[in-house]
């Protein structure tokens, strides 16, 4: 064996082969690849603006739809919370019940904790009410005496969700010296059922947009890998590892996500800025009673984030599937 | 350094493409495979690369039994070994100089050390006024020798070249033989695939010679005519 040293050694006064092989810089060295694949996938996408736009724009738009979903269920349940707010509960009391005996009954309602205000309506109260609709001042000038019973009024607390109303007007069917109970929420009960039906579309929803969104990413991921197999099978030819080969897909992936993300976020914005006018007038109708909200923060934050993770998976489930046939 | 023991290798087809192949390379020692198109010379360069797996017999590096490396031992192995290719197989979006880097980012090696090297090993193969340019801007025989830096970078114990000089005229592939030569005098292990024999006789080294996958004759340096 020759004792002289390689040529390239020679000239640049490098130690004996291999040595570098030993070096303790394996971590340096991993931080190092993945801070120029993030950079190098990142330039590679904003080398091809029109294709990266395109796919951003669909996985923007599959994520954004969800959100705007949400947005629109969250305050239709709002809306149907404030319309509900002064909606009472009315219990006929039997004809012949004294004035003690109505406020008896008031008295201990309004020690139900889902009750919130109870009002006793007396039967000259009731006729008076009768003398102001259309139609009736007549015919109750016709009746010998009063034939209208005490009426409670109960209000139940605000926030309750339909099947606690049920049992209220339930409990108030059962309570002695009741003897009709007339219930104008069933209304909300069906805005409540409506609403469940809304929700559990917009999961599905939410999860097929999702579907599609990892889906579109790992088909562009794919496609990238098809487009640049020469390119990989050189990288593995000279001792590139299957992690190092993959490692700027998987970047590609997290910038199509994170993209994707912030536009699904910002369409959704777009949305709720559109939409903010026409509420305001709405809430303004309501009195103030009527609070619409937008997104909220933490989910704003999450979007793009957990978009970012779910374009890592497209490119990581594709990628491992397509490196499998390189050298 | 290399070590060949019944090595045969059938493909999916049926088609057997190295038949009890028998031979040995010494560390340091420079040898050329030839025989005609279709011996088996790519696919015993391929299975040493470990690009194939032997059918039969056992192959070894440095004493190391190629069949022991799992998958994930393999870019490993190939950092061991300098690959230069008929086709030169460089990436034609980057710079000469990304080529040449390409095999010590891969193995970790500090930036700075990086450079150096791979301004040496342009150095050595004459293009180092080129390494801003893209290959292919270079001719056929400059993208070789840029394949070459690339090989020789990393300071294998053992390069492999597929028909090194299969584009090139005449000049240049004599050009290309003596770098690799030049590589061998200094403990460089060389095989070398070619079926250009003038070219070979002129080396004078060692020639294995295949026909149809089986080992037809070694012929010793000091032999060649």
């Amino acid at each position: 064996m020759p004792s002289e040293t390689n040529p390239v050694d020679q000239q640049v006064n490098a130690p004996p082969r291999h040595t570098e092989r030993q070096r303790p810089r394996k971590f340096a060295s991993w931080h190092e690849h993945h801070w120029w694949s993030a950079g190098a996938s990142l330039r590679r996408l904003m080398s091809r603006p029109l294709g990266t736009l395109l796919t951003v724009a669909v996985m923007g738009l599959a994520l954004a739809l969800p959100l705007a979903f949400y947005l629109l269920l969250g305050n239709v349940q709002k809306l149907g919370d404030a319309l509900g707010q002064n909606q009472t509960v009315s219990a006929f009391l039997r004809t012949g019940q004294i004035g003690p005996a109505a406020e008896l009954i008031a008295t201990k309602l309004r020690d139900r904790s889902d009750v919130a205000a109870v009002a006793v309506k007396t039967p000259q109260q009731g006729l008076d009410e009768l003398a102001k609709m259309q139609g009736f001042g007549g015919a109750l000038h016709a009746l010998d005496d009063n034939p209208l019973p005490f009426v409670l009024d109960v209000l139940p607390k605000p926030g309750l969700a339909a099947n606690e109303v049920e049992q209220l007007v339930a409990d108030l069917r059962a309570v002695q010296g009741v003897d009709l109970v007339q219930d104008s929420g069933t209304w909300r009960q069906r805005l409540d059922a409506l609403l469940d039906v809304g929700k559990r579309a917009a999961l599905v929803l939410a999860a097929l947009l999702t579907l599609a969104a990892l889906l579109v990413v790992g088909n562009t991921i794919r496609m990238d890998i098809s487009s640049r197999s020469e390119e990989i099978d050189v990288l593995m030819l000279v001792g590139a590892s299957r992690a190092f080969v993959r490692r700027p897909y998987l970047y590609a992936g997290i910038w199509y996500g994170l993209l994707s993300g912030l536009l699904a976020v910002l369409l959704a914005v777009v949305v709720e800025l559109a939409l903010a006018e026409p509420v305001s007038r709405l809430g303004a109708a309501y009195e103030g009673r009527l609070q619409i909200g937008g997104l909220p923060p933490w989910l704003l934050v999450a979007v793009p984030f957990a978009a970012a993770v779910l374009g890592w998976l497209g490119a990581r489930l594709v990628s491992a599937w397509q490196l499998r046939k390189a050298a | 350094m290399i070590r060949f023991e019944q090595v045969s290798k059938r493909y999916e087809g049926g088609h057997e493409a190295l038949s009890q192949l028998t031979f040995h390379v010494a560390p340091g020692e420079m040898a050329f495979v030839t025989g005609h198109s279709g011996a088996g010379k790519s696919t015993l360069l391929k299975l040493l690369g470990l690009i194939e797996r032997p059918s039969h017999g056992l192959i070894a590096l440095d004493g190391q039994s190629l069949a022991k490396i799992g998958r994930a031992g393999i870019p490993k192995l190939r950092r061991r070994i300098g690959m230069v290719f008929q086709d030169h197989r460089l990436l034609m979006d980057r710079t000469v100089y990304a080529n040449v880097e390409l095999p010590l980012v891969i193995g970790g090696i500090a930036p700075a050390e990086r450079a150096r090297r791979a301004r040496a090993a342009l150095e050595k193969v004459g293009l180092l006024a080129y390494e801003r340019q893209l290959p292919a801007s270079l001719s056929a025989g400059e993208r070789q020798r840029v394949g070459i830096a690339r090989a020789i970078v990393a300071k294998p114990a053992l390069l492999i070249a597929d028909e090194p000089t299969g584009n090139l005229d005449p000049q240049l592939a004599v050009e290309i033989m003596e770098l690799f030569a030049e590589f061998q005098q200094f403990g460089t292990t060389v095989l070398i695939a070619s079926h250009d024999l003038p070219l070979i006789k002129r080396m004078k080294k060692r020639v294995v010679v295949l026909d149809h996958g089986r080992l037809v004759a070694d012929i010793a340096a000091q032999e060649v005519l």
